[in-house]
């Protein structure tokens, strides 16, 4: 069922090295090359190597905007979407990915993860510095005396002590000058992003910034901070949020009435913004989003009510009961970000419905809330329990479905819908002319708990082959060139050692250039360093 | 008086018409009811013996009096006079699932850590029937549990196997005792001042022996060679698991542990055993449980991690994530079944566990995800002639799934226990 039909597929292995090893194209534009060598190193970089192109060929292209194109073709072109279809012309140095017989998709949009993804063990640049900061190696091992596995409630082992100070000190900082740097938090290299891009992820909210997650290289990977921002619905809390609403509301009104009559009237003075609330401005401005944590039904229609009041859209975390007043955030125009696995029990002391609902996500859905799916563990969860963690990410989208909601709505709920969350939306989460291609190619429906990516691409670039990673390559391994007993599961070490004796025996042949070597090279250090670190 | 007494009978006796009238009739398929006929697009049959014919495709499902009377291609029967006809579409229909290693069964007082072995402690005290997470569980296909006491013990105490969905005890339960609890390590280690696997073992070896010896005085009494012995409460476990009218439900992980059960339980001392969790290594084990006739019953961890960044408690060094299902199955063991350890995971993902399972590398070509959410479970605990699969005499334990039981996204649209109908999403709000 799985199995790949083309035989052209057998070589991929091989073609995945090649994008992974090839350096940006060099024989294009190389007529200026030895002038602008001298100047700036990277002006060089940009210019003198030409576009750097890159191809997803003859793949079942589900675009998540609706279309499935039948072996079709994903052209990139310096990491953008250049063109998608038939017939497309596909540069002569470009880079390609033979896709046939698999299915390509956007790559997954993680809304909420756990920081860990991106930071790997090395956290943050504060961490960096005191490298046993809150960070116990052993902290997984239950036979270290200081932690007893069997008396935790939860079997997750994953001690996130570290992660959440980071976590603490990134999103408690009033001064943004003051947060640690993201991109310096950064770990390419990180074994938790190579787990992250297996299960199809390649952007992933990290403290409240939407990182891209490119491995081995750090540029660019923060593309946006601080898209959503966190409010309040407490009891105590609301009077209070109420006046910083309208304290914000009447200054911008002020500040547009300003605007309107300033040229007229030069004496005009601006007005003061003295006592609003930034993050409110922001929230009203349309410029970010509000996200409340909220579940029962009442804070739900209270939340719903104040942003029709004051003209914004929420973001409900949470949101279980959010089925029984699913027509009210509809029209309140309402994010929800919801576990469809989640439970609350129903207040039994009340006849109306209540309580935590499988079909949530499908009523949510169908009454106009853009619903975005997480996991229960939005980190990568290493106890050997599967199925709830980021590793498992469509899983949870396939109970929404049980629930019944459409796959197609499943797959946005991890795709386009948390990018939009993460301001994003214009660059990932579906698969568009001008977007980032980044893509997904798997084995069979993203839904379905069989399916193992295959490859995962990121700004036009292979960033995760399956067969080149310990991780799963012994798992129903894609086919080599020559076909074999496709049953064969057993641990198959030589098969992968093979596999990898071949890429270095052919690199010299291939590389051409000493550049692509290096590059090669340089990861197989990342990643040898990688493990051991662990 | 006499005009009090014909009043008294006849509000008596409109009463009990009015009652028999609103709830006493029974419906198709119940026990004194019509027969029930289903008509669906698969039917999951499972026979216990893998060669035999595993589904039925474009199906027609019988059942009459609470049992299956048979499952055949819809197109080469007819169905009887006087059953009603229920279509389900493109849902499939395949027998309740099975699972052994439930938790959530009653008040969760069920882990009493006396003495380092409490063989004569029940589950039985405990039970209650049909609660809210049963029927949670009910609405993830789950229709028979072994509920079974914590592992804060060598010797937990004794299981009982029981229906989820039915309100009373005495029509929900299957078998009492539905095991003997043993763990063996991974848990237990926290009892008194704490004790590791040397003694443990040895304590366990020694408990097992006087059960046995104690079980052998009974046979010999039994049989008219010895005298009658004082009975112990303690031991009685024993006489039924000397018999092998039940078994041994096994808390094991960890390679070397999983070998103990093996060696000690099944080999050395010959009484019926499973392997539960059955994780961390312990899937070496797979050819020799195969030999010994011991199932794996996997879960709810499902797999065993790399050994650099993910624990290794076994110390066997794994390269990549292995599945645990398909480690025993790929060993040769042909009895790999599932659980969850609810409410570790909750009963309603039973499904999940075979749908990771499968993704990890299990086998699923002669529907043996399936077989292990069902038959294998119900061979595990000598119920297959009850529950388990479809085939004529079994109980009418049946799902109506929208797809294979595997993939989340399947959901159960309806369930009978013994012909009668316990969930439809038809009639209320799903539950799951």
């Amino acid at each position: 069922m799985k199995s790949p039909k083309s035989l052209a597929a057998a070589a991929a292995p091989f073609l995945a090295f090649l994008a992974l090893a090839a350096p940006p194209a060099v024989s294009f534009g190389s007529i200026d090359d030895d002038e602008k060598k001298k100047d700036d190193e990277e002006e060089a970089e940009e210019e003198e190597e030409g576009d750097k192109w890159f191809a997803i060929v003859g793949g079942d292209v589900h675009t998540g905007t609706g279309a499935v194109l039948r072996g079709a073709t994903v052209l990139s072109k310096n990491g953008k979407i250049e063109e998608i279809g038939y017939n497309v012309f596909i540069p002569e140095d470009a880079e390609t990915l033979d896709a046939g017989g698999y299915r390509v998709y956007p790559g997954l949009v993680a809304v909420q993860a756990s920081s860990r993804i991106s930071r790997g063990v090395f956290g943050s640049a504060e961490l960096a510095a005191d490298p046993d900061h809150g960070h116990d190696p052993h902290a997984s091992d239950p036979l270290h005396p200081d932690d007893d596995w069997s008396k935790a409630g939860d079997t997750s082992f994953g001690d996130d002590s570290a992660y959440e100070e980071l976590e603490e000190a990134v999103e408690g900082a009033a001064d943004p000058k003051d947060r640690p740097d993201f991109e310096h938090s950064f770990d390419p290299f990180s074994s938790y992003l190579v787990m992250a891009l297996s299960a199809g992820i390649t952007t992933a909210d990290q403290s409240g910034t939407a990182a891209k997650l490119k491995r081995y290289e750090i540029d660019g990977v923060a593309m946006k901070e601080k898209h959503m921002d966190n409010f309040s619905w407490s009891s105590s809390g609301r009077a209070g949020l109420r006046e910083k609403f309208d304290r914000a509301s009447e200054y911008l009104r002020e500040l547009a009435e300003y605007e309107k009559k300033k040229k007229k009237d030069k004496e005009l003075k601006e007005p003061d913004s003295k006592g609003v609330d930034s993050k409110v401005r922001s929230v009203l401005e349309g410029k970010t989003l509000a996200k409340f944590s909220a579940n029962s039904r009442e804070d739900l229609l209270g939340i719903a009510r104040f942003a029709q009041e004051y003209g914004f859209r929420p973001v409900l975390q949470g949101c279980r009961e959010g089925w029984t007043v699913a027509d009210e955030l509809g029209r309140a125009g309402a994010y929800a970000i919801v576990t469809p696995r989640s439970r609350r029990a129903k207040d039994e002391r009340l006849v109306r419905e209540g309580g935590s609902s499988i079909e949530n996500a499908a009523i949510l859905h169908r009454h106009g809330v853009q619903v975005a799916i997480i996991p229960s563990n939005t980190s990568i969860d290493l106890g050997g329990i599967t199925g709830r963690d980021l590793l498992h990410f469509p899983v949870e989208a396939g109970f929404a479905v049980r629930g019944g909601l459409s796959n197609e709505a499943a797959l946005a709920g991890i795709t386009i819908i948390p990018a939009r969350l993460l301001g994003v939306d214009h660059r990932v989460g579906t698969l568009e002319v001008g977007k980032d291609c980044d893509a997904i190619v798997t084995d069979g429906d993203v839904l379905h708990y069989q399916t193992f990516v295959q490859w995962t691409v990121v700004h036009g670039k292979i960033v995760y082959d399956k067969q080149d990673e310990l991780l799963f390559h012994h798992i129903r391994p894609r086919p080599e060139p020559e076909p074999e007993a496709v049953e064969e599961v057993d641990v198959e070490a030589p098969e992968g050692g093979e596999e990898e004796g071949e890429e270095d025996e052919e690199e010299p042949e291939e590389g051409e250039e000493e550049e692509g070597e290096g590059e090669e090279e340089g990861e197989g250090e990342g990643e040898e360093g990688d493990e051991d670190g662990r | 008086m006499r005009r009090l007494v014909t009043l008294l009978l006849a509000v008596f006796g409109l009463a009990a018409f009015g009652w028999a009238f609103d709830d006493d009739t029974p419906a198709a398929g119940e026990p004194g009811g019509p027969g029930l006929a289903i008509k669906c697009a698969k039917a999951l049959v499972v026979a216990p013996d893998p060669k035999d014919p595993q589904v039925v495709d474009r199906a027609l499902v019988l059942i009459k009096d609470g049992k299956i009377e048979s499952v055949v291609r819809a197109r080469d029967a007819e169905i009887p006079d006087g059953y009603e006809v229920l279509d389900v579409g493109k849902n499939w229909v395949m027998p309740g699932l099975v699972e052994l290693h439930c938790h959530v069964g009653g008040t969760f007082s069920i882990n009493d850590m006396v003495y380092l072995t409490n063989p004569g402690l029940s589950t039985r005290s405990d039970v209650v029937p049909a609660n809210d997470s049963l029927k949670v569980g009910v609405a993830g296909g789950v229709t028979s549990v072994l509920y079974i006491p914590g592992s804060g013990t060598n010797i937990g105490g004794q299981g009982i196997l029981f229906k989820t969905g039915l309100e009373h005890y005495e029509d929900a339960l299957i078998r009492d005792p539905g095991s003997m609890k043993l763990a063996q390590w991974g848990n237990p280690e926290s009892w008194a001042m704490g004790v590791t696997m040397t003694f443990e073992h040895w304590n366990t070896r020694n408990t097992i022996r006087r059960g046995i010896a104690y079980a052998k005085r009974w046979e010999a009494f039994e049989n008219g060679t010895g005298p009658e012995p004082e009975r112990d409460i303690q031991f009685d476990i024993f006489r039924s698991l000397y018999k092998r009218e039940t078994t041994i439900s096994t808390h094991t992980q960890l390679y070397q542990v999983v070998l103990m059960t093996l060696t000690m339980i099944a080999r050395d001392f010959q009484l019926p055993v499973f392997l539960d969790h059955s994780t961390i290594g312990g899937w070496l084990t797979g050819g020799m449980a195969e030999e010994l006739g011991v199932p794996a019953i996997c879960g709810p961890r499902s797999v065993d991690t790399l050994s650099r960044f993910f624990i290794s408690w076994a110390r066997n060094k794994h390269e990549g994530v292995r599945g645990v299902a398909a480690g025993y199955q790929q060993m040769g063991n042909t009895m790999v079944g599932f659980n969850t350890d609810s409410p570790v995971i909750p009963q309603e993902t039973l499904q999940l566990q075979a749908g990771m399972g499968v993704r990890y590398g299990f086998d699923d070509s002669n529907l043996e995800a399936v077989r292990g959410l069902t038959v294998v479970p119900a061979m595990t605990v000598f119920i297959e002639d009850q529950v388990g699969c479809l085939l004529p005499g079994r109980d009418a334990d049946i799902l109506v799934i929208s797809g294979h039981p595997a993939d989340p996204r399947s959901s159960v649209e309806r369930v009978l226990i013994e012909g009668k109908k316990v969930y439809d999403v038809e009639e209320e709000p799903r539950r799951w």
